[in-house]
């Protein structure tokens, strides 16, 4: 399939590893769960050594994790980075002492996190510190597949999309491999805020129709589809609406809260359809991990 | 006789001011259908629409009826909108129009209280508006599986539950949301502001009659779970009230307000037809609601995907 990649404009946009945040005494440290039950776990971000893409989107200690590295930037380069940046995007430090180490973005999370998300090999992870800055080649904004112009790409890579290998259907749909597909029921926060920068939560508070839909064996990076759910100008329930996303952080014991899946190819009217497979991972198709399923 | 423990709750104030409309530069805002649109809706005082008018037809986006208030200070303006309880009482306490008094009707971007028109012809933005805040902290005794949010003693009564024969509560509702429609606020606690029902399968919104519904009307969301968080858990139910008017926005509309929920299902809802706090808490008559009726206006953005 053609696209308009060769108009596309490259450009920098950057950001430091976030420090994780918790509220300022004397505020209650914990979270909420579902239930009602306070704890306190890592909140999102920062620099994360033991969960990298390819691993369980489900069953770590931690709220929302973010794997390998966080970042974010103050004021209002925090929207151009979280809005340009795009998933398989390159990714640069630029400070530090792993300076010149070279990653790639894998996810962005949504409203009260903000963060881009990158991965990192081991080794580089071990040589940075909360501060460092990374800069990211921004380039994805804008692409278009040339005959199907009102499927609409966002936050997505030309080196993704082809990783993809996305097809055209007998009605001239588009067919998309991916892991599992998600009813609009269980969309949970996110909703309604911007499908551009952010990601929308796949709610996990049923547990038996987490696993009915065959989503508790999500991993992060993980393709899915989101049926019955628009993300043209925001996110939101219209029926024979489907999105394409990345699994990009883990679960979460609040209400409303999952792993969050950032939209990256979204269509009204029926102009996506899924094609289920066993194995459909970003660590996988970019390249960042080998033997991606095999557990640690 | 619901046994609650209203006579154990604390009554104090808390405060805000009539907050202006504001913009910026660009003020355009993305409609589902992918049109920019300036609408008008939110902050400062709204002469045209109170709480018991329709919440769809309208030119406006996210239309907070009546007037509009919040504070400066982020301490003062979380205990307001944290603190300040559906059906309680507000007091005009400077300005033109000092002494006057009115009624919280709900809590979105500002918290939005209800004035008789007559007593606030000279209200300016920027006026003093003192919150007699009594609600936090109530329970029903008898029913210890449903937590409130933001329910006033006051209207706890007006709201008239019943026990069943079966000892469950119900409580009356004009409608029922499924919870599929839920969106915009689940990101929140239940404790702060609303979550929106969507509307942009304007298809589905019709076939359903939500398109009728009103700014106050009693509601229920099924298989929701609003105790400390907003979400889908199924066998639990929410019962809510409609604050806010319908929006253009993907994952946005009406906003659903939490008053009680129950993660074990402990209520039950049954459809009560004229169930809004703008009759139930002496407000307005039905004479002045049969004024505005429902599908009467559509909205120019509420055109179909």
């Amino acid at each position: 399939m053609s696209d308009n990649r060769s108009q596309l404009v490259g450009v920098a946009v950057q950001g430091s590893i976030v420090s994780p945040q918790c509220p300022a005494l004397p505020a209650s440290p914990y979270i909420i769960g579902a239930d009602g039950a306070p704890v306190l776990l890592p909140p999102p971000g920062g620099i994360v050594y033991n969960v990298a893409i390819g691993d369980p989107a489900f069953g770590w200690v931690a709220d929302m994790v973010q794997p390998g590295v966080s970042i974010a930037a103050p004021g209002g380069a925090n929207p151009a980075l979280r809005g340009l940046a795009c998933i398989g995007n390159e990714a640069i430090v630029v400070s530090g002492r792993a300076r010149g180490e070279r990653g790639t973005v894998t996810g962005k999370s949504g409203r009260f996190a903000e963060h881009v998300i990158v991965h990192f090999e081991p080794l580089v992870l071990d040589s940075m510190a909360l501060g460092d800055q990374v800069l990211v080649r921004a380039i994805g904004r804008g692409l278009a597949l040339s005959d199907a112009a009102e499927v609409q790409l966002k936050s997505i890579s030309p080196a993704l999309l082809d990783a993809l290998e996305v097809q055209s259907g007998e009605s001239g749909e588009l067919v998309v491999r991916v892991m599992a597909e998600v009813p609009a029921v269980l969309m949970g926060a996110g909703s309604g805020l911007t499908s551009e920068a952010g990601c929308v939560q796949i709610q996990t508070d049923d547990p038996a129709g987490i696993s009915e839909h065959g989503l508790d064996g999500l991993r992060l990076g993980d393709v899915v589809m989101l049926k019955d759910f628009d993300c043209r100008w925001g996110n939101g329930f219209v029926q024979a609406a489907a999105t394409i996303g990345i699994v990009v952080h883990g679960d979460s014991v609040r209400g409303g809260h999952g792993p969050g899946v950032t939209p990256i190819i979204t269509a009204t009217g029926g102009r996506i359809r899924s094609q289920l497979v066993a194995d459909r991972n970003i660590a996988d198709l970019l390249g960042l991990r080998t033997a991606v399923g095999t557990p640690k | 006789m619901l046994r609650t423990n209203a006579p154990q709750l604390v009554e104090f104030a808390v405060h805000g001011r009539v907050w202006p409309a504001r913009g910026d530069n660009s003020d355009y805002r993305t409609t589902s259908n992918g049109r920019g649109a300036t609408h008008v809706g939110m902050a400062g005082i709204c002469f045209t629409h109170r709480v018991g008018d329709p919440a769809f037809g309208w030119e406006a986006d996210h239309l907070e009826p009546g007037v509009s208030i919040r504070h400066p200070d982020d301490g003062d303006e979380h205990a307001l909108h944290y603190l300040a309880c559906i059906g309680n009482e507000a007091v005009v306490t400077s300005g033109a129009c000092a002494g006057a008094r009115g009624t919280v009707t709900g809590e979105h971007a500002h918290v939005l209280v209800d004035f008789p028109p007559a007593e606030i012809e000279m209200l300016a933005v920027g006026d003093e508006i003192l919150i007699r805040s009594i609600g936090t902290g109530l329970k029903l005794l008898d029913h210890p599986d449903v937590m409130t949010h933001k329910l006033s003693p006051r209207l706890l009564e007006a709201l008239d539950l019943q026990v069943n024969a079966a000892g469950t509560l119900e409580a009356g509702v004009v409608a029922e949301i499924p919870s599929h429609l839920m969106g915009s606020g689940a990101e929140l606690t239940a404790d702060y502001v609303d979550q929106d029902f969507m509307t942009g399968d304007r298809d589905q919104i019709a076939e359903l009659g939500l398109d009728r519904v009103r700014l106050g009307d009693i509601v229920a969301v099924r298989d929701e779970d609003h105790g400390w968080g907003r979400g889908f858990h199924p066998g639990a139910v929410t019962i809510g009230l409609i604050i806010h008017g319908d929006s253009a926005w993907t994952g946005h509309g009406p906003g659903v307000l939490d008053l009680l929920s129950s993660r074990s299902g402990a209520i039950v809802p049954h459809l009560q037809p004229g169930q809004n706090i703008a009759l139930g808490l002496g407000l307005r008559t039905s004479e002045e609601l049969s004024t505005h009726q429902p599908g009467a206006h559509v909205s120019s953005y509420a055109t179909r995907v």
